[in-house]
């Protein structure tokens, strides 16, 4: 059913509501809607049974390809026969569509890329076979990881199936201080939702605070909605949002682009919006964190120990003990980079504390695209963290997911700027603490973990 | 529709597709043959399924198939035989995956599944949306409406593809400005 004009003036909306009343196609049965998908971002691993099923059935009609971007970036370049075959089949795929791709020397994680080249506009749909895609709603896109069916769906017909979520308005006072950043808040989330309690909720993230956060720390911050089962985060569009898309490839320029400011500035939840929940987050009383057990739910202030409560799987696959202080925990490898923590920031981040300072176990920075490595390399970011004893490699999905360059070995603990220490994740056996950038790189130095302010303390000594 | 099955009792929450099949696994192009793999990167997984060599139903925990949405863990689910997973939660993307395959995600909660646990063997009716346990009891689920055609038919792509037109027709509509939502 349709509403009039004057009732969907009359009931004020969250900006989710606005973003899904502007794209449902057809209600359906049992709350679900078919939902128009604005862009489908398509990755070599998630892709190709999709595309074969619309080859083989379907005629390989795409509903269109203007709609489809393509990026190598699971594992790229290939790291055997199997992974140069998924990336010659989304190749080929693309060429033969006319897709937009972004293939080896131009590519990086998908979802650092796809905001990068300009493909992430408020107030769209966004769609892609990757449980991270809610990256992308720090634009203001309702941005939904799906499986390799829908993702498809998405590609023969334009839509997706999405049961309609509920609404959970996450308000941020404060600012972040003491050393704390958006991984730190991320991982506060999860903590506080709990590792399942966000699940059937999108998290509208709102509050003075959000006008303090960059467009890199808002992607930090919604790519873990995911991990607290959140169907997706979504953060208004703002002047952070529109420079960051004013000058970018694929967006207009001048007036044409201005129009569009003009339309994303109509894109805020009303003030008299109605939510399902809500939640109040106060940046300053933030500290960095560091997850000790095997879901991301499960992390605790740096400061802290394993809780006393803590689950006893959890503790025996990671070899802890109850009342463990973290900053005790050695560590045998650190790694930074993946869709949470490789953009430019992180990575300056990263290097302010490993400036002038060497790495004490094996260390890894992989950027998130090869145009943030260009960028850091401008800066001589590589160079920092290579003078430190770090391997500077070219951008990747790598070790996050126990894929390629620099998988755990069974029993190895990697402190990691990355978003999952599920039991394997990194590598069969291998066990990950998550943390923010710069307590990845103090924990480098150390060989423990550590924030960063242990290493001024020592240089103040030492000086 | 009936699935009766034996039972591959699973009593862990929060199970990951990580754990279901780790991504090392996930190199090929393909949805079939991903059985070998089931459980894989899950401490005793393998002895788990030895255990229950001919199981078609598995009974678990909370907040199932939780993290990465590679449908591998799905694929790898149908190939070993399986046509339901019982739980009190499922998380959201591996729910859709496992409905868009011919696999049921049957809803119960926490007390019906410390009862399924300990049944070697279930009749779940698809269409009486009830689980039957060999000792009589009885829990009963509500199935999606929409999606349960699809757990029948197998058809979420051609149900999709019937809806083509439509879309158009509304993209049409978008392009011209007539819809109120687009004010």
């Amino acid at each position: 059913m349709e509403m009039s004009r004057s009732d969907l003036q009359s009931k004020p909306r969250s900006l989710f509501e606005k973003v899904w009343d502007a794209h449902v196609v057809e209600e359906l049965a049992g709350g679900n809607a078919l939902v128009f998908v604005d862009k489908i971002v398509a990755h070599e691993i998630t892709t190709p049974q999709g595309a074969f099923e619309i080859e083989r059935r379907y005629e390989d009609k795409l509903f269109d390809p203007a709609r489809i971007i393509a990026i190598n970036d699971h594992v790229s370049p290939a790291k055997d026969t199997e992974t140069a075959i998924q990336a010659k089949v989304l190749r080929d795929w693309a060429k033969r569509h006319g897709i937009v791709l972004y293939d080896i020397g131009q590519n990086g994680i998908c979802h650092v890329v796809a905001p990068e080249r300009g493909h992430v506009e408020p107030g769209s749909t966004m769609a892609c076979g990757d449980s991270h895609t809610c990256t992308l709603g720090a634009f203001g896109a309702f941005a939904l990881g799906v499986g390799t069916t829908a993702q498809g769906g998405a590609m023969l017909a334009g839509c997706l199936i999405v049961q309609r979520p509920k609404v959970m308005r996450v308000t941020l006072d404060g600012r972040l201080q003491h050393g704390a950043t958006a991984k730190d808040l991320a991982l506060t989330v999860v903590a506080t939702l709990g590792f399942k309690g966000g699940t059937g909720y999108v998290l509208e993230y709102a509050g003075d605070a959000l006008a303090t956060l960059s467009m890199d720390e808002r992607m930090t911050v919604c790519n873990m909605a995911i991990e607290a089962g959140a169907t997706t985060g979504l953060i208004g569009p703002d002047e952070t949002t529109f420079s960051y898309l004013r000058g970018r490839e694929n967006q207009p320029t001048g007036d044409a682009f201005e129009r569009k400011v003009d339309g994303w500035r109509e894109l805020a939840a009303d003030p008299d919006a109605v939510y399902d929940r809500e939640v109040r987050i106060d940046l300053s009383a933030l500290r960095p964190m560091v997850s000790w057990g095997t879901n991301p739910g499960e992390a605790v202030p740096i400061d802290g120990a394993v809780p006393a409560n803590a689950d006893a799987g959890s503790l025996r696959y990671m070899d802890l003990e109850p009342g463990r202080a973290l900053r005790s925990i050695p560590i045998d490898q650190a790694f930074i980079g993946s869709c949470t923590n490789s953009r430019l920031s992180d990575l300056r981040a990263a290097a302010e504390v490993l400036r002038g300072r060497t790495v004490s176990i094996p260390t890894i920075v992989t950027p998130g695209s090869q145009a943030v490595k260009r960028a850091a390399e401008r800066e001589g970011l590589h160079d920092v963290f290579q003078d430190a004893g770090a391997l500077w490699t070219h951008s990747s999905c790598g070790p996050c997911l126990g894929m390629s360059m620099g998988v755990l070995a069974p029993g190895a603990r990697c402190i990691s700027s990355t978003n999952r220490n599920f039991p394997g994740r990194m590598g069969t056996g291998g066990r990950v603490h998550l943390a923010s950038p710069a307590v990845v790189a103090a924990s480098a130095v150390l060989g423990r973990i550590a924030s960063p302010d242990e290493l001024a303390v020592e240089a103040l000594a030492a000086g | 529709m009936t699935i009766e099955g034996n039972v591959l009792p699973l009593d862990r929450a929060n199970v990951d597709t990580d754990q279901i099949i780790p991504a090392h696994y996930l190199t090929g192009i393909e949805t079939t043959g991903l059985g070998k793999h089931l459980f894989a990167g899950m401490t005793g997984g393998a002895e788990l399924l030895a255990a229950h060599p001919d199981a078609s139903i598995l009974v678990t925990r909370e907040n199932f198939g939780c993290g990465s949405s590679r449908e591998h863990a799905a694929w790898s689910l149908v190939d070993r035989g399986f046509r339901a997973v019982v739980a009190p939660s499922f998380a959201r993307i591996f729910f859709e995956n496992a409905y868009n395959n011919g696999i049921a995600p049957i809803v119960v909660d926490d007390a019906a599944i410390d009862a399924l646990l300990a049944a070697p063997r279930l009749q779940i009716d698809l269409e009486a949306e009830t689980v039957l346990a060999p000792d009589g009891a009885t829990f009963g689920f509500t199935l999606d409406p929409l999606r349960k055609q699809f757990l029948f038919s197998g058809g979420y792509m051609a149900f999709l593809a019937a809806k083509r037109d439509a879309v158009r027709t509304w993209l049409q509509r978008r392009a011209k400005g007539q819809l109120v939502q687009e004010t």
